[in-house]
C-alpha cells in the first residue's frame, strides 16, 4: 500500500492517533472518539490493517482493534506524532 | 515552613494499604500457598477454589492480597503468566457483569462497556487467557453481595467453566471471601459442591496479635516515638472488644493520630484514642454507608431516628417501617413497600450497620428485632443527613 493511501484521509490519521495514545478500542468508541460514523470507521480501519499498521482480535460479537506494536511503519508514525505534538506544543508556547 | 505531625506516612494506616509482611496470618498463607501450588509447579493442569471466612477486620483481604503478590512474583521468576486479581463485589454493586468487565478490563482496558452479556464475557475471559497463554486467579471480595444480589448462577458459571473446555488448559482458580459460610446455603447444591472443599477459617485476632499488628503499622507510619506502649495497649483492647477487628484498632490509631495533630501534640496518647473510639465507628462505616441506594438510605435514617426515641436496645421492624414512612414524607418520595424493606434489612445486616434476628420465642407474636449495636444513633443520623444533602436527588425511576 503507497504511503499517500494512509495520510490522505483526516479520519484515517485521527483513527492512528487515537490507537496509538490509547493502545486499543473497539469499532463503536473509536468511531465516537474520531468524530466518524460506524461505517466510515469500519472502512478507515479496514485500510490501517491492510497496510499493517493496526491488528484486530475478535471476541465473540467484539472486535478490538489495536495499534500494531510489532510493525516498524506503526512504530515510525507513532514516533512522527509524538515529535509533531511536541513541537506543536513548543510553538503555541512561543506564540 | 516546618509541619509538625506525629506521621511519618499515614498512607500506611489506610484501609487499602497492604503491609510487606504479614502479621499472624503465616499459617493460612502456608495453607492457601500448598492449595495453589500447582499454579507453580504445574501450570494449567488443574484450577483450585478456596473460600477464605472470618469477621470484619480479621485479615481476609489482606491476606488474599499478600499471596497474589506474592504467588505472581513466583510465577513470574518462573516464566509462567499467572495472573491475581482482586475484586471487590459489593463495590461492583454485586453485579457479576461488572465483575467480569473489570476482570475483562485488567487485560484489555479499552473493551467496550456494554452490548454483550455477562456469559459472553466469562467466555471472552476465557479466550484472552488461551489466548495469551495466561493463567487467573481471582478473588471475589464480598462474595454475600454477589450471591445476594444474583444467587447461585454466577457461582454455578465461574465454578464450572472449565468443565465445558475438557480439552483446554486449566486456567481460572477461585478465591471467595466470605463473612459468613451460612452464605453459602444460598447456592444450589452442586455448586456448593464444588467450592466447600477448601476452606480457611480467619479466627478474630487476639489482643497480643492487635498489638503486634498494631506495632508494625506505627513503625512505618509514625514518627519513632509518638506512639506510646499504653496506647498501643488501649487501641489493641478496643480492637479486640470489636471482634478482634484490626482494621478498626487501625483506624482509631489514625483518628487518635489526627486528634494529636490538631493539639498541636508531639505523643498519641491514651486519651486521643478514647476520644477516636467515640467517632471512629461511623468514619469507618461512611464508605459502606455512602453506596447504599437513597432509599436504603432513607431506610436507616427512619431506623437512626427511632433509636432516638427509644431507650430500648431493639426496635421492630414495623416501627423501623413507620419511622421509614415519616423520612419518605419529609423527603418528599414514596415510600418503598414492606417486602423491599424486608430485602433491604437484609442487606444493611449483611453489612454489619444493622443486627437483625428474630424476636425471642416467649414474646408475644413473632417479629424481627433491629439492633444498633455499633454506632450511636445520633451519629448515624447526622452522617445520613450530611449524605443524603449532598447525594441530593433520588436517581431511582420510581421516587
Amino acid at each position: 500500500m503507497i504511503i499517500e493511501e494512509v495520510f490522505s484521509s483526516r479520519g484515517r490519521v485521527r483513527i492512528l492517533r487515537i490507537l496509538s495514545e490509547i493502545g486499543e478500542l473497539n469499532i463503536s468508541e473509536l468511531a465516537r472518539r474520531a468524530g466518524l460514523n460506524y461505517a466510515t470507521a469500519k472502512v478507515h480501519l479496514q485500510i490501517l490493517k491492510d497496510a499493517g499498521l493496526i491488528t484486530h482480535k475478535s471476541f465473540g460479537r467484539i472486535r478490538i482493534f489495536r495499534f500494531n506494536e510489532d510493525n516498524r511503519k506503526a512504530i515510525m508514525i507513532r514516533k512522527l506524532m509524538e515529535v509533531w505534538e511536541q513541537e506543536n506544543s513548543g510553538d503555541s508556547k512561543e506564540v | 515552613m516546618s509541619y509538625g505531625s506525629v506521621f511519618r506516612d499515614e498512607t500506611k494506616l489506610d484501609i487499602n494499604y497492604t503491609p510487606p509482611e504479614l502479621q499472624h496470618r503465616n499459617i493460612q498463607f502456608k495453607l492457601l500457598n500448598e492449595y495453589f501450588r500447582h499454579a507453580i509447579m504445574t501450570p494449567g493442569k488443574m484450577t483450585q477454589r478456596v473460600i477464605i471466612t472470618g469477621k470484619i477486620g480479621t485479615g481476609k483481604t489482606v491476606l488474599t492480597q499478600h499471596f497474589g503478590r506474592s504467588i505472581t512474583r513466583e510465577a513470574q521468576q518462573r516464566h509462567i503468566n499467572l495472573h491475581y486479581i482482586h475484586v471487590n463485589c459489593r463495590q461492583n454493586k454485586g453485579s457479576f457483569f461488572l465483575i467480569l468487565q473489570k476482570i475483562v478490563a485488567h487485560f484489555h482496558p479499552g473493551f467496550p462497556k456494554r452490548g454483550y452479556s455477562a456469559e459472553e464475557l466469562l467466555q471472552t475471559l476465557m479466550q484472552i487467557l488461551d489466548d495469551q497463554n495466561t493463567y487467573l486467579i481471582i478473588t471475589l471480595d464480598e462474595l454475600e453481595s454477589l450471591i445476594q444480589n444474583e444467587g447461585s448462577e454466577p457461582m454455578y458459571k465461574l465454578s464450572r467453566i472449565e468443565e465445558t473446555r475438557l480439552k483446554e488448559s486449566r486456567r481460572l482458580s477461585l478465591i471467595c471471601i466470605l463473612r459468613e459460610l451460612s452464605w453459602l446455603s444460598k447456592l444450589d447444591a452442586s455448586t456448593r459442591s464444588t467450592l466447600q472443599n477448601n476452606i480457611i477459617q480467619l479466627d478474630s485476632y487476639t489482643k497480643t496479635q492487635l498489638q503486634d499488628i498494631l506495632n508494625d503499622r506505627i513503625k512505618s507510619a509514625f514518627k519513632q516515638g509518638t506512639v506510646p506502649f499504653e496506647t498501643v495497649i488501649l487501641a489493641a483492647e478496643l480492637g479486640e472488644e470489636e471482634d478482634g477487628n484490626a482494621r478498626y484498632a487501625i483506624e482509631l490509631l489514625w483518628r487518635a493520630g489526627k486528634y494529636t495533630d490538631a493539639e498541636g501534640g508531639k505523643e498519641v496518647a491514651p486519651e486521643h484514642v478514647r476520644r477516636a473510639a467515640g467517632s471512629v465507628y461511623s468514619t469507618m462505616r461512611k464508605d459502606e454507608i455512602s453506596t447504599l441506594d437513597y432509599h436504603k438510605k432513607l431506610f436507616l435514617l427512619g431506623i437512626a431516628r427511632r433509636f432516638q426515641q427509644t431507650r430500648s436496645a431493639h426496635i421492630t421492624t414495623g416501627e423501623a417501617e413507620e419511622s421509614y414512612k415519616i423520612v419518605c414524607e419529609e423527603f418528599d418520595k414514596k415510600a418503598r413497600g414492606h417486602t423491599q424493606l424486608w430485602k433491604y434489612m437484609k442487606e444493611l445486616t449483611t453489612l454489619g450497620v444493622i443486627k437483625a434476628e428474630p424476636s425471642p420465642s416467649n414474646s408475644v407474636g413473632k417479629t424481627t428485632l433491629i439492633g444498633l449495636p455499633r454506632i450511636a444513633a445520633v451519629d448515624l443520623e447526622k452522617e445520613l443527613n450530611n449524605m443524603l444533602k449532598s447525594t441530593g436527588e433520588d436517581t431511582s425511576d420510581d421516587n
